[in-house]
């Protein structure tokens, strides 16, 4: 019996799911304790004991379809017929090798050892029409893909013919991007997060020690001066709950935006955990959680598994509304503390549906949005660019257009946030009778005007 | 006990319980570990523990946790007002039992002795959990949404769950006399610590499947007939597919039951959703969409 278990927790770690051995110390009691009647319900043991996650439930159920795959259902349980039947069938498994239904008749070996579909194959052809003096490098890589909807796409062309921003971003075609940091940008990166980082913790003490000079709280001063017989010598002051602000990032990594998000990615990788709460998101076409990720592993090594494509997958087109109906549906939920929101993308949807109302919802729960994208405001209603339909949920809308500015727009919203929580009470009840009748879509004409937005000396844009 | 006497004993406490539910439980008191339960709002994940607690016979202690809950809200804390109180009315007594002494040291000493008396059961103020562990029979300790409270707070449950007991510095280690059935409810809006999760069992208790929801409104309400019964969960469950901000849950499938009850209603119609939508959708924004249903799905 604790064979068998030693064996299925070895397949769900494979799985990559994270079981202690005192939990399959658990199982193995639990199994000992339960009836065992039924495929069922030792599903049911083995899930209450060896699964602590919603997410992994799923992961739990094909690992366990496949280890007890060969045991057929309905038959009274015995575990020693248990034990007996994984090892067939573990070992079945091994004499089975790949599976030959996977190889599909129309293609080549070639094409699947290079693991091509005759679409890909098709898309390829269709690149040869365009004469190749037209051709820069942004443009191949556009149609490559693009051909999921390449009837409805415009060409890249029509696009954006000459996106300033997008070339100040990518390196000249041809060459390699580059996929790592250099120690020296690293360094200097380190180096003005840093800088920031002291001047943000001498605003941040002087809000603490004003929040410190509170009220007296009776009941432990009097406790801390049991021992003087009640006299007050040393007061306790009430304080204000001691809380990191918190901050939501979701970082568009979709080759448009690589450089600037490769950026973003570092600076909260050193940010992490030493100011702020924060939880970063990446995404493409799916949605995914990396805070985990940042806290743990060196920031070379991560983007190259951000770059292999092994977290979200890099060839998909990016799909914002998609990607804010995981969010909602995963993640929303979880937001607590009106956390500020920072999106990073030039919001270019690849004409999927939009799906803004969701991020009315988020509205609600964050305490701050904004939207950073890379791209210049006069692209911002060419083709699929939803920038202004998104925006207008948003507190801001920055353009940034390289690491200096990112520093500047993320050095003022931490001040920002640690400063307005020292009057957000308050400012919420002003704020509560100002929003009265508001409508956020009609953020464009803010203060009645229905001029530009003006440009601060730096570039930035403010309404 | 099996867990197919859980499942029974549950029913007649009015909860139909599926096979995972069942077993946790069985599970739970077998092995004596608190049930981690997850699950969207309204599923019945409270219910299940006020549903032991009356069918065991089993007091239910319950701890509501909220964002800054601290060890004296839910461990135990000190009653200083009455230290206090008893300090100022023994201050005779004190002068005239330390009159005997001889000098200032023996008087010191004589009070050092007496010294823990402000420091004992007396003076101990017993909240849920420890009045959970020191309960004279076996308790059902509801720790109710865990995932409000900090992260300090989800550290202090780590002794209590795992061994039974409270360590007060002024008193020493405290040992449960009886282990409570311990359930923690989560609605997962924040994630709660691998450390716990490993002390718990970890029960996911989901939407319900269509046979087991009609089961439960019938356990209920008796006087639903079948066709109906299936015909409103049928109709919850694709309302639960809309996207709504607040997908109506069981609790919300029962309380429009109740209602359905009240008012005679043989057969669901537009109209009758139309007037009693705001029982299964708490939201402006959800309202327009359920009676759009409704149009489509029962005309």
């Amino acid at each position: 019996m604790e064979t068998i278990i030693t064996r299925f927790v070895a397949d769900l770690r494979k799985e990559g799911l994270r079981v202690s051995p005192g939990e399959s110390l658990d199982a193995v009691c639990a199994l000992a304790y339960g009836g065992l009647e039924g495929r069922g319900s030792v599903r049911a043991l083995l899930r209450l004991t060896l699964v602590k996650n919603v997410h992994d439930i799923p992961r739990f159920n094909k690992v366990f379809d496949r280890f007890f795959r060969k045991y057929p259902e309905g038959m009274g349980v015995d575990p020693a017929d248990l034990l007996h039947e994984a090892i067939i069938s573990m070992e079945g498994e091994e004499m089975l090798g790949t599976n030959p239904e996977m190889v599909n008749e129309n293609m080549s070996l070639a094409m699947v050892d290079a693991g091509l579909s005759p679409e890909d194959l098709k898309d390829l052809q269709s690149l040869k029409e365009i004469p190749l003096d037209q051709l820069d490098g942004s443009e191949i890589e556009i149609r490559l893909k693009g051909y999921q909807r390449a009837m409805e796409a415009p060409r890249p062309s029509m696009r954006m013919p000459q996106n300033p921003v997008t070339m100040a971003f990518k390196p000249p075609a041809g060459q390699q991007r580059d996929l790592t940091f250099s120690q020296e940008e690293l360094d200097a990166m380190q180096d003005a997060v840093s800088r920031m980082i002291l001047r943000l913790k001498k605003d941040i003490r002087r809000v603490k020690n004003k929040e410190n000079r509170g009220k007296i709280h009776v009941i432990r001063t009097i406790q801390k001066n049991y021992r003087n017989g009640m006299v007050p010598f040393l007061l306790e002051l009430r304080r204000k709950r001691k809380q990191k602000p918190r901050l939501v990032v979701l970082c568009d990594v979709s080759f448009s935006v690589s450089h600037a998000s490769q950026f973003m990615l570092l600076l909260l990788h050193t940010l992490h955990n030493r100011l702020m709460d924060v939880r970063s998101f990446i995404f493409n076409a799916e949605l995914a959680e990396i805070t985990e990720m940042l806290s743990n592993s060196p920031i070379n090594t991560m983007m190259e598994v951000i770059d292999s494509g092994a977290i979200v997958n890099l060839d998909d087109n990016s799909d914002y509304g998609k990607v804010f109906l995981t969010f909602k549906e995963k993640y929303l939920e979880n937001l607590r503390g009106r956390p500020a929101v920072i999106f990073l993308g030039d919001a270019r949807n690849n004409y999927n549906k939009a799906n803004d109302w969701v991020l009315e919802q988020v509205r609600e729960k964050a305490g701050y949005m904004l939207w950073l994208t890379p791209e210049d405001r006069s692209l911002w209603k060419r083709g699929d660019c939803l920038i202004e339909t998104y925006g207008a949920w948003c507190d801001k809308v920055e353009f940034v257009k390289n690491v200096e500015e990112l520093n500047v727009i993320v050095e003022d919203l931490f001040r920002n946030i640690y400063l307005e929580d020292e009057h957000r009470s308050m400012r919420s009840i002003n704020k509560a009778e100002e929003d009265q009748g508001y409508d956020y879509r009609d953020y464009y004409t803010r203060g009645g005007s229905r001029s530009e937005p003006g440009f601060d000396p730096e570039g930035r844009s403010h309404w | 006990m099996t867990e197919q006497n859980v499942r029974e004993l549950l029913r007649t406490g009015g909860y139909i319980a599926d096979e995972a539910i069942a077993t946790a439980v069985f599970l739970a008191l077998r092995m004596e570990k608190p049930i981690l339960i997850e699950g969207p709002p309204g599923v019945g994940k409270t219910g299940l523990a006020k549903t032991l607690s009356a069918v065991m016979d089993f007091p239910l202690v319950r701890l509501q946790c909220y964002e800054g809950i601290d060890e004296g809200k839910a461990l135990y804390d000190w009653e200083y007002g009455k230290q206090l109180l008893y300090t100022q009315m023994l201050r005779t007594q004190l002068d005239t039992h330390l009159s005997a002494a001889s000098s200032l040291r023996d008087a010191v000493e004589q009070l050092a002795s007496e010294e823990s008396l402000f420091f004992s059961q007396n003076f101990l103020v017993q909240r849920p959990i420890l009045r959970s562990f020191l309960s004279e029979k076996r308790s059902v300790l509801l720790i109710d949404e865990i995932d409000r409270s900090d992260d300090e707070f989800e550290a202090l449950l780590l002794e209590c769950l795992s061994d039974f007991q409270v360590s007060i510095p002024e008193l020493g280690v405290i040992v449960a006399n009886n282990k409570p059935l311990a359930i923690l409810t989560s609605n997962g809006t924040r994630m709660i610590s691998d450390a716990l999760r490993r002390r718990c069992l970890y029960l996911y208790i989901d939407y319900p499947e269509l046979e087991r929801e009609v089961q439960i409104v019938r356990a209920r309400f008796p006087e639903i007939c079948d066709e109906l019964a299936h015909q409103m969960v049928g109709f919850l469950r694709k309302a639960r597919e809309l996207n709504l901000r607040k997908p109506p849950s069981v609790s919300e499938t029962l309380d429009w039951a109740e209602v359905l009850s009240i008012l005679h209603v043989a057969r669901l119609t537009p109209a009758v959703v139309a007037n009693t939508v705001g029982v299964i959708s708490k939201h402006q924004a959800d309202l327009q969409k359920v009676v759009e249903l409704a149009t489509a799905e029962l005309t």
